[in-house]
C-alpha cells in the first residue's frame, strides 16, 4: 500500500477503476450534460425510455474526478429498471450514502450525476410535450448545480479513450 | 546568505508541518507584516486624509508613506503615480472601464492571461464594438515576436497582457513588447500579479503604462493591490468609482475631481491593509530579489526534473529554467487533478491548486486540458525537504 492512496474509500476505487454503465449509447432517448464550473468536471448522462415510461438502458460517460465516476456508475445502477418518477426521486444524498460516503469536499461531484438524470428527464418530458404532476416546476438544488457546457461535451469521449487506454 | 529556516521563524502557521506551495493563488503573510497592520489599531485607529487629530495624522501619514514604500519597490517615477485599489483585478477594471473607447479600436492581448485580464476585454467588445484581437504562444508558453508585429496596429489602443502565466510560470518578454506597442502609440499594461512578488519589476526599464499587481501574494494582506500608471495618463484615465476624498470643490451642481492620482481612491480606503503592504514591501527588501530568485530558481529545477522523470506524469511550462518561475503545473495522467490536490492534502500534508486556475482559454485551447492540471507554486519560505516530499507523494500517487 502507498504511502500516498487517493483518500476514498474502497468502494469508491473499485467503481472509478472499474465503472458500470460506462461509456456512450447510440440508441438513446434522451442525452444530458452536466458540468460544474467550479471544478470543470464533465459528465453525459444517456437515457433509453421505453413507452411505459421505464429506464430500460443508462449509461454515462465523465472525465472527472474518481468521486465523479463512482457517483455516476452508481446513479446508473440506482436507476436502471426504475420508472421515470421513481429515478426522478434519487437524490444525491441517496447516491452518496450508496458509495458508502464522499469526503466533505467532494459533495459536489455526487450532485453532478444526479444533476444530469434529472436534467436528462426533464428533457424527456419536453421533447414529449408532457408534464407529469411529479415535476416541480423550479429547478431543484442537483439541477442548479450541474451547468451545462458545451465546449467541454466536445473533447470528453477522446479524453475518456485516452483514460481508458492508460489504465490498462 | 538567504536563511530559509531563519525566514520561516516568522511564518508560525507553518510549525504545524504543513507544506504550503499554492503561493500563486496567495502567500503566506510574516509576523512583522501583521504586527505592523495590528498597530495601526492598537496605537492610532482612525480614518486617512480627514482629520486634524493626531490619530489621524499618524494614520494619514502611513497610509502616504506606502505610496512612497510602492514607487520606489517598481521604480516609479513618482508616488502619484501609484493607486492603491483592491486587488489585481480592480487595477485592470479601473483601466478598462476608464478609457475612452470607440468602435473599431482594438486591444491586442495573449491566450495565457488570466481571467481578470481577459473577460475585462471582451466585455469591451461587447459594449464598444471593439476589436479583440488574441496572440498564442507555443505549447510552452513562449511567444514568436513576429505575432505580435502582425496583430498590433496603429488602431491598437491598448497591448494587456501578463509578465508571468500564472499556470504555465513562463516569464514573457514585455519590455520588447511595450517598445512595439509604443512604435504604434498603443497603451501597454502588465498584469504583474505573479511577478511583483517574485523578480525585481522595474516599470521604467519595461517602460509599461500600466501595472496592476496585488498585495496577498507578496506576503502582504488580502483586500490591497496597486495600479501603477504613467503621470500622463492620470488625466485620460477616468476613475471606476468617485466620492469622498476625490473632490477639490462640491456645490450644489457642481463638482471638480482632483487631478492627482487620489481621484482613483474614493471612500475610506483598506488603510490596515494598505499599512500591511508597506510592511511587506520591507519584508521583500531585508530578504533581497537577488537571493529569493535564487532560492526558487533552486527548487523549482529540483520539483521539474523530479516530476519529469516520473513516467506518469506530464509537467508544463519551459523547459528551459531561465525563462519561467516557481510555478509548475503538471498532471499525472488518467487521473482528475482534483483527485491529486486532495491526496496531496489529505495524505502528504501538500497544499496545491487543482482546476483551470482562472485561465480556461489556456486549458482548453493551449494545453488542451480542459478538466484543468495540478499546480504547485513556491516562495521564500519553501526548502529543498518540501521540494523532496511533493515529489515522492507524487510518484506514489502515480503507481497507486
Amino acid at each position: 500500500m502507498s504511502r500516498v492512496p487517493l483518500p476514498y474509500n474502497p468502494k469508491i476505487l473499485e467503481l472509478f477503476r472499474n465503472p458500470k454503465n460506462l461509456g456512450k449509447m447510440k440508441d438513446a432517448t434522451v442525452t444530458a450534460l452536466a458540468g460544474s464550473p467550479a471544478c470543470g468536471d464533465m459528465i453525459a448522462l444517456y437515457l433509453k425510455v421505453s413507452d411505459d415510461e421505464v429506464i430500460e438502458k443508462v449509461m454515462f460517460e465523465s472525465y472527472g474526478c474518481a468521486a465523479n465516476i463512482a457517483t455516476a456508475s452508481i446513479t446508473t445502477e440506482l436507476v436502471k429498471g426504475k420508472t421515470m418518477e421513481k429515478a426522478w426521486k434519487v437524490t444525491w444524498k441517496v447516491v452518496a450514502d450508496e458509495v458508502g460516503g464522499l469526503p466533505k469536499i467532494k459533495y459536489h461531484c455526487g450532485i453532478l450525476s444526479v444533476g444530469a438524470l434529472r436534467r436528462a428527464i426533464r428533457e424527456f418530458y419536453k421533447m414529449k410535450a408532457k408534464k407529469p404532476s411529479w415535476l416541480p416546476e423550479t429547478l431543484t438544488l442537483e439541477e442548479k448545480h450541474a451547468l451545462e457546457e458545451e465546449e467541454l461535451a466536445k473533447v470528453l469521449s477522446r479524453k475518456l479513450k485516452l483514460a481508458k487506454s492508460v489504465k490498462k | 546568505m538567504f536563511n530559509t529556516s531563519k525566514i520561516r521563524l516568522d511564518f508560525p502557521i507553518l510549525k504545524s508541518g504543513i507544506i504550503y506551495m499554492d503561493n500563486a493563488a496567495s502567500s503566506l503573510t510574516p509576523e512583522p507584516v501583521l504586527q505592523k497592520m495590528l498597530e495601526f489599531y492598537h496605537d492610532y485607529r482612525a480614518n486617512v486624509e480627514r482629520g486634524i487629530h493626531r490619530f489621524s495624522q499618524k494614520a494619514s501619514e502611513e497610509y502616504e508613506q506606502v505610496h512612497r514604500k510602492v514607487a520606489n519597490f517598481i521604480n516609479a517615477k513618482s508616488d502619484d503615480e501609484i493607486v492603491l485599489t483592491k486587488n489585481t483585478t480592480e487595477s485592470i477594471n479601473i483601466v478598462a472601464n476608464g478609457l475612452d473607447w470607440k468602435k473599431g479600436d482594438k486591444v491586442v492581448t495573449t491566450l495565457i492571461e488570466h481571467h481578470s485580464n481577459f473577460i475585462t476585454w471582451l466585455r469591451l467588445r461587447k459594449r464598444f464594438g471593439i476589436k479583440v484581437e488574441v496572440i498564442k504562444p507555443d505549447k510552452e508558453g513562449i511567444f514568436d515576436f513576429k505575432s505580435f508585429e502582425e496583430a498590433i496596429d496603429d488602431k491598437t489602443k491598448l497591448v494587456a497582457m501578463t509578465h508571468i502565466s500564472n499556470v504555465l510560470g513562463v516569464i514573457t518578454p514585455v519590455e520588447k513588447i511595450s517598445e512595439l506597442a509604443h512604435d504604434h502609440e498603443a497603451l501597454f499594461l502588465v498584469d504583474g500579479a505573479q511577478s511583483v512578488p517574485h523578480l525585481k519589476v522595474d516599470v521604467q526599464k519595461i517602460g509599461c503604462d500600466y501595472l496592476a499587481f496585488s498585495g496577498h501574494k507578496m506576503l502582504g494582506p488580502t483586500g490591497i493591490g496597486v495600479l501603477y500608471m504613467k503621470k500622463d495618463l492620470i488625466e485620460r484615465t477616468q476613475p471606476l468609482c468617485i466620492g469622498g476624498g476625490t473632490i477639490t470643490k462640491v456645490s450644489s451642481d457642481f463638482y471638480r475631481l482632483i487631478e492627482d492620482s487620489r481621484k482613483f481612491e474614493a471612500g475610506t480606503p483598506a488603510i490596515a491593509e494598505a499599512i500591511g503592504l508597506g510592511a511587506a514591501i520591507d519584508y521583500i527588501a531585508r530578504v533581497g530579489f537577488d537571493s529569493l530568485m535564487d532560492h526558487e530558481r533552486k527548487l523549482t529545477e529540483k520539483i521539474c526534473q523530479g516530476l519529469r522523470d516520473i513516467p506518469e506524469v506530464e509537467v508544463y511550462g519551459p523547459k528551459d529554467h531561465k525563462k519561467r518561475i516557481g510555478i509548475v503545473a503538471f498532471n499525472i495522467i488518467s487521473l482528475s487533478p482534483h483527485d491529486i490536490a486532495l491526496a496531496l492534502d489529505v495524505s502528504a500534508n501538500i497544499m496545491v491548486r487543482s482546476g483551470h486556475h482562472c485561465a480556461m482559454p489556456l486549458m482548453n485551447e493551449l494545453l488542451k486540458k480542459p478538466e484543468g492540471c495540478v499546480r504547485a507554486s513556491l516562495y521564500l519560505y519553501n526548502t529543498v525537504n518540501e521540494v523532496n516530499e511533493l515529489i515522492s507523494a507524487v510518484s506514489e500517487i502515480a503507481i497507486s
